[in-house]
């Protein structure tokens, strides 16, 4: 004997589930911006880079470093929360802003933040976690956490602004500079050819990395061709 | 060109330093996309088992009836399929990957249930809840853990199975002349012309599609993914009313002059988005 009527009332159990859905992503966004919010503030600081002579970073470094760290707040905020559901059930509401904080410490490591001896350096994914407080590339645990995908895309974002960097290096009379990151970008480069990427974000933004190579590869020529490069 | 390697030969012949880094990065980038295809391969022959179900129910003319023994026997083999892919990938789709792969399995997933809660409403007349069809699903991976259904699949495919309904009434509607109703299809069919039956408050398909037309409407699906594809099928799920109120309306209006086995040409209409003007 069929009901009197179909029994649609259990879409009210679903909403309830939706709702909840929806107000821990609303949680999340807010911290979400607030991290966006003062990773703009890191790379205004960090973009001074380009008109400021190598010898003068010091302060620059130090700004965005702090800056940096009061990224890694909010990051732990976000942690806190997201650590409470299953990562990736919510991971697409952050993972754009962590690829930002993620390619802001790297710029500044890159730079010869983070205690870094010298400029030219590439942080690790483990010392960018380390830094962040959080696990890398978990792969049993389900915690919050920074992917190996979140890296490689932030590395992609360095090698495009370090491809910048090499021209406004000549610009202000550094030649050595387009030396170094002509290496490291590169190194870099034969890494990310080594990877067997399948059709998805991150393999199109890698793509790209090739005329990041080219475009350093001319200063440096351009360099050459003048005899305008450092003799040693 | 030539002169570019006089200063280039100085990095040739150094290995990248990163290399071992990246090979350890290529290493988890392979198992990932190897799980990726496994999965949306599982879930296309899920989705085409579910599809080749639906396809067989649609031979089904009355309602709250047991199904035949040879459309149990004709669909056994796609759940079969259908079993033997979520076995495959059930182990996947465990812990921290239980939502990495959310996208990938959901196509299979969402056609499944448009199988399921159709199969299950034309032998009960009744709408399959969220919990039996995820209990439902979970047994399909008989020796092992199970793929967890979402809310969201299961809602999605509910859209979808309104599809079904409609194709099912209307060809109900064209060969025998009435709208299959949960409580006389055991006895012998009621014109629906008779006495303005429509208007009273028994139930048909069309009163259940409805129904669910105005539950789905209440449902706030709030914002993301899923509210866009929710959004979309909400616009084919109300076509699909629609074109089952044209039928009906076309046979209490024309009723009797209708040859036998004339057939509403909404029927091409499918699932697609167009209503007809």
């Amino acid at each position: 004997m069929a009901s009197a009527t179909m029994q649609t009332g259990i879409f009210e159990d679903l909403q309830r589930k939706i709702d909840e859905d929806t107000a821990i992503k609303d949680a999340l966004r807010d911290i979400v911006q607030s991290l966006e919010k003062q990773d703009r503030n890191t790379q205004s600081t960090l973009s001074r880079v380009h008109s400021t002579p190598p010898a003068k970073l010091g302060g620059i470094i130090e700004a965005a470093q702090s800056s940096i760290q009061e990224e890694i707040q909010i990051v732990r905020q976000l942690e806190v929360v997201a650590s409470q559901h299953p990562y990736y059930k919510f991971n697409y509401a952050w993972t754009r802003q962590m690829q930002d904080v993620c390619y802001s410490i790297l710029l500044c490591g890159y730079l010869g933040g983070f205690g870094k001896p010298a400029s030219g350096q590439l942080l690790t994914i483990e010392e960018v976690g380390g830094l962040m407080g959080v696990p890398v590339n978990l792969k049993e645990r389900d915690a919050f956490h920074l992917t190996i995908e979140e890296y490689l895309l932030a590395l992609v974002s360095l090698i495009e602004e370090l491809s910048r960097l090499a021209r406004n290096s000549v610009t202000l009379g550094e030649f050595r500079r387009p030396l170094q990151i002509s290496q490291f970008v590169k190194d870099v480069h034969a890494g990310f050819q080594i990877l067997n990427l399948k059709n998805d974000a991150l393999r199109k933004r890698s793509d790209g990395i090739k005329y990041r190579v080219k475009d350093v590869e001319d200063v440096v020529y351009d360099l050459s061709l003048r005899g305008l490069l450092p003799k040693d | 060109m030539a002169k570019k390697r006089d200063y280039s030969t100085m990095s040739a012949s150094a290995p990248s330093p990163y290399i071992g880094m990246f090979e350890q990065f290529r290493t988890e980038l392979d198992e990932h996309y190897d799980r990726r295809e496994r999965i949306i391969k599982a879930s296309r022959d899920i989705t085409a088992a579910s599809k080749k179900i639906i396809f067989t129910l649609q031979r089904i003319r009355q309602l709250a009836q047991p199904l035949s023994p040879h459309i149990v026997k004709g669909n056994q083999q796609y759940y079969d399929a259908i079993s033997t892919q979520f076995a495959a990938v059930s182990k996947d789709l465990q812990g921290l990957n239980a939502h990495r792969y959310a996208r990938q399995i959901s196509g299979g997933c969402q056609e499944y249930i448009e199988a399921a809660t159709f199969q299950h409403y034309l032998t009960t007349a009744n709408l399959l809840p969220y919990s039996d069809a995820a209990a439902q699903m979970r047994l399909l991976d008989a020796t092992g853990v199970g793929v967890e259904l979402s809310v969201e699949d299961y809602i999605l495919g509910v859209y979808d199975m309104t599809g079904e309904l409609m194709k099912f009434a209307i060809t109900a509607m064209a060969t025998s002349g009435t709208l299959p109703t949960p409580s006389t299809s055991s006895d012998a069919p009621q014109k629906v012309e008779a006495d303005a039956d429509v208007a009273s408050d028994k139930r048909n398909v069309l009163t259940d599609l409805r129904e669910l037309r105005s539950a789905l409407e209440a449902l706030d699906p709030g914002l993301g993914p899923f509210a866009k594809e929710a959004e979309k099928k909400m616009e084919v799920m109300r076509s699909s009313v629609e074109k089952v109120e044209r039928a009906l309306y076309g046979l209490t209006v024309r009723g009797a002059e209708r040859p036998k086995g004339w057939m509403p040409d909404v029927m091409d209409g499918g699932r697609g988005l167009e209503v007809e003007g």
